[in-house]
């Protein structure tokens, strides 16, 4: 056999020892992970978290835990174990994070089922400068759930109020639909539902499920306020309503952080307990980079700026 | 035979009447108003081009314009009776309290057909908030429909006693009808969030316009349906309320200069960008042309040298009356339309999150609609109602 041939079987042979190996090993890690109970894997991922964490100079510091999300579940546990009224909920948003990827929008859009044409948290995009000093940042916009709303005063049926927690709250079943508060609203951050949704005039055919079956999902209840509100018909709340971002009220109160602030993979978006003088975003909104929008209005907004 | 002849006697029996063409015009304008009636019950105000960011349009501008039309006109002819004491003009009140009536219905229907739950209007009543300007709105329009509803009763079917109670009515209604005015203009006058719109100013211009509108309404009524139209009585009559009309139209004039001025000259981009739009944007020519040509000075053209001819101050006074929808339009939809937030129509994109709007052929449709109603309404009170002055039902017949 020439030298090059039995070169070449060695080589062959050995290729086929790699790759059995390595498939014996991949195929024993798979199956020790699909082994592995929902509970076990979410223990371990929590623990790379935290041994990633432990190497973050805000670790090292002592100030903030692995992930500020952690950090603000705990405060938020600690809000919630006080009365409601000396709860005081607030958002911080640091503009300086913030890469306008728009998962918070869209995290927003599918906690609240939200249909088109509604929006509660869309991101403005912002370009400055001329070239070649050119720069852009994104502005979240939520509602800001002022601490003297315009929105409140104007509605004729007391549908909207700032709840004692101070988030501006909806009742859909009230609410006439008179589009009154969407004038008043200094920010733009109440929306109308018009009735719409994703999949109408979807066609049927050999292999499209058509909009009577595709609907199934829009037509599903959504959880607002803690409420039912199955989307039936123009008639069923909330179509024909006044929507808006309520901090994901449904939410914190079963201890879990608002839809757009988990999902923020820049930690942009923060939230707490203002009132609670070791929170996050108590620490935050003392600094002195912080600013409100249309602050001359004298709304006093609950959600914040870092710049 | 009995059966042949009593159809054709019946057919015989009616005689076309010179207002009728208003409840022909009115069955053709409800024709045309099905498809777009048929939309808004089907659909709800998705086929409409509103959107959250500029959720009055059309239907919003024609409430207020029909409020002005009603409650200036009912107002200046009240004080003019009640408090001026010209015993003259009450010849004409049962069809100048019938066009209020029917007017205030069309007002109603059409703010009804805007809300997102017209089912719900009823929570206005149960739930009022009277911090809203809507909730006064509503109520105060309702006390003004019953009065106006009593007023129209014990004027068409009223006993000797009547009159004092029609004072009562006459005297209420003053302080009813100002109230509604202004609490209209201040449902925009305190958003503090529209900066054009939220001015102490915008109540009394309301008030002003409605006085000049009414005043236009007064004069058209008094041309058309004066009883006698060829005694001097006639052309006194049309003088002096011409007179009036011209007057209020010029106060008009000068109250919305004041704002304009005032406005344009602190300069603030906030208020400016919505006048300017007004005054030079795509569509100029609603405020230039229709409002101050044909609205404004035209009229005030033939009110003042043409006063003795009456069929061109009813020409002059409609020419007034109909134009003046723009001045309500371009108060709701310029200001409307001026982003509050630069850059949020483009966050998020969608037909309903959108600042362009030009009300759609439904929006006219429906807008048809309700005049039709108003026209069927006012063509057939006019054929079957006892409204017309006497000597004009005699002449008819």
């Amino acid at each position: 056999m020439p030298v090059q041939e039995e070169t070449r079987a060695v080589a062959d042979s050995s290729r086929r020892k790699f790759l059995g190996v390595t498939g014996v090993v991949a195929g024993l890690a798979l199956f020790d992970e699909l082994a592995r109970s929902p509970e076990d894997a979410l223990a371990a991922y929590e623990a790379e978290i935290e041994a990633l964490g432990s190497r973050t100079p805000q670790a090292v510091a002592g100030r903030q835990s692995a992930d500020v999300l952690e950090r603000m579940r705990a405060e938020l546990e600690r809000a919630l174990q006080k009365p409601s009224s000396e709860r005081r909920w607030v958002m911080v948003i640091d503009l300086r994070k913030c890469i306008g990827c728009h998962a918070c929008t869209i995290a927003c859009v599918a906690e609240n089922k939200l249909p088109p044409g509604v929006v509660y948290r869309p991101v403005i995009e912002e370009e400055s400068g001329t070239y070649p000093n050119v720069m852009r940042r994104f502005i979240p916009r939520p509602c800001m759930q002022c601490e003297n709303p315009p929105c409140v005063p104007v509605c004729p049926v007391n549908a909207t109020w700032k709840n004692e927690e101070g988030i501006v709250a909806m009742d859909y079943e009230r609410c006439i639909g008179c589009r009154y508060c969407l004038t008043a609203c200094p920010y733009s951050a109440r929306t109308a539902d018009f009735g719409f949704t994703y999949t109408e005039g979807t066609p049927v055919g050999a292999g499209v499920v058509g909009e009577k079956n595709a609907d199934d999902y829009e037509r599903a209840a959504n959880y607002e306020y803690g409420n039912q509100y199955p989307r039936e018909n123009l008639r069923s709340s909330p179509v024909g309503n006044a929507r808006k971002c309520h901090f994901c009220q449904h939410r914190i109160l079963e201890g879990v952080l608002p839809a757009c602030v988990t999902t923020c993979i820049g930690r942009a978006t923060l939230f707490g307990d203002a009132n609670d003088p070791e929170s996050l975003v108590a620490e935050m909104i003392a600094q002195p980079n912080v600013m409100r929008l249309k602050e001359e209005l004298g709304t006093e907004p609950r959600v914040y700026y870092l710049i | 035979m009995a059966e042949a002849t009593f159809p054709s006697q019946r057919r015989a029996a009616f005689r076309w009447r010179p207002y009728d063409f208003i409840w022909v015009a009115g069955s053709v304008l409800v024709l045309l108003g099905i498809w777009g009636i048929w939309q808004r019950a089907s659909a709800g105000l998705a086929p409409t081009n509103l959107s959250s960011y500029v959720p009055w349009g059309l239907w919003v501008g024609f409430y207020d314009y029909l409020v002005w039309l009603e409650v200036g006109s009912l107002m200046l002819f009240t004080a003019l009776i009640y408090l001026a004491g010209n015993k003259q003009l009450a010849r004409i009140k049962p069809i100048v309290l019938f066009t209020g009536l029917v007017v205030l219905l069309m007002a109603l229907f059409i703010v009804f057909l805007d809300l997102g739950h017209p089912e719900r209007f009823w929570h206005v009543f149960v739930y009022p908030d009277f911090t809203s300007m809507i909730t006064w709105m509503v109520w105060l329009h309702s006390t003004y429909l019953v009065i106006l509803g009593a007023e129209l009763l014990l004027t068409l079917w009223g006993n000797e006693h009547s009159e004092r109670w029609l004072r009562v009515l006459g005297l209420l209604s003053l302080p009813a009808g100002l109230a509604l005015i202004l609490v209209s203009g201040s449902i925009f006058g305190v958003v503090a969030a529209r900066p054009l719109w939220n001015s102490s100013l915008l109540p009394l211009m309301f008030f002003i316009s409605a006085l000049a509108t009414g005043a236009g309404v007064l004069l058209l009524l008094t041309v058309v349906f004066w009883p006698d139209k060829s005694s001097a009585e006639y052309g006194q009559m049309v003088r002096f309320m011409a007179r009036i009309a011209a007057w209020m139209l010029l106060a008009g004039v000068l109250a919305a200069s004041i704002i304009a001025f005032t406005t344009l000259y602190q300069g603030s981009p906030a208020r400016t960008d919505a006048l300017l739009l007004i005054l030079t944007g795509p569509y100029w020519w609603s405020f230039w042309i229709l409002h101050i040509l044909l609205g404004v000075l035209v009229p005030l053209f033939i009110l003042f040298t043409m006063a003795h001819r009456p069929l061109w101050v009813g020409v002059g006074a409609a020419l007034s009356i109909a134009t003046f929808v723009t001045v309500t339009l371009n108060i709701v939809i310029p200001v409307l339309v001026t982003p509050e937030i630069e850059g949020l129509a483009t966050a998020f994109v969608h037909p309903k999150l959108t600042l362009d709007y030009v009300p759609n052929v439904m929006e006219w449709s429906v807008i048809a609609f309700v005049f039709g109603f108003g026209g069927l309404l006012y063509g057939l009170g006019l054929r079957w109602l006892p409204v017309l002055p006497h000597s004009v039902e005699a002449h008819n017949e």
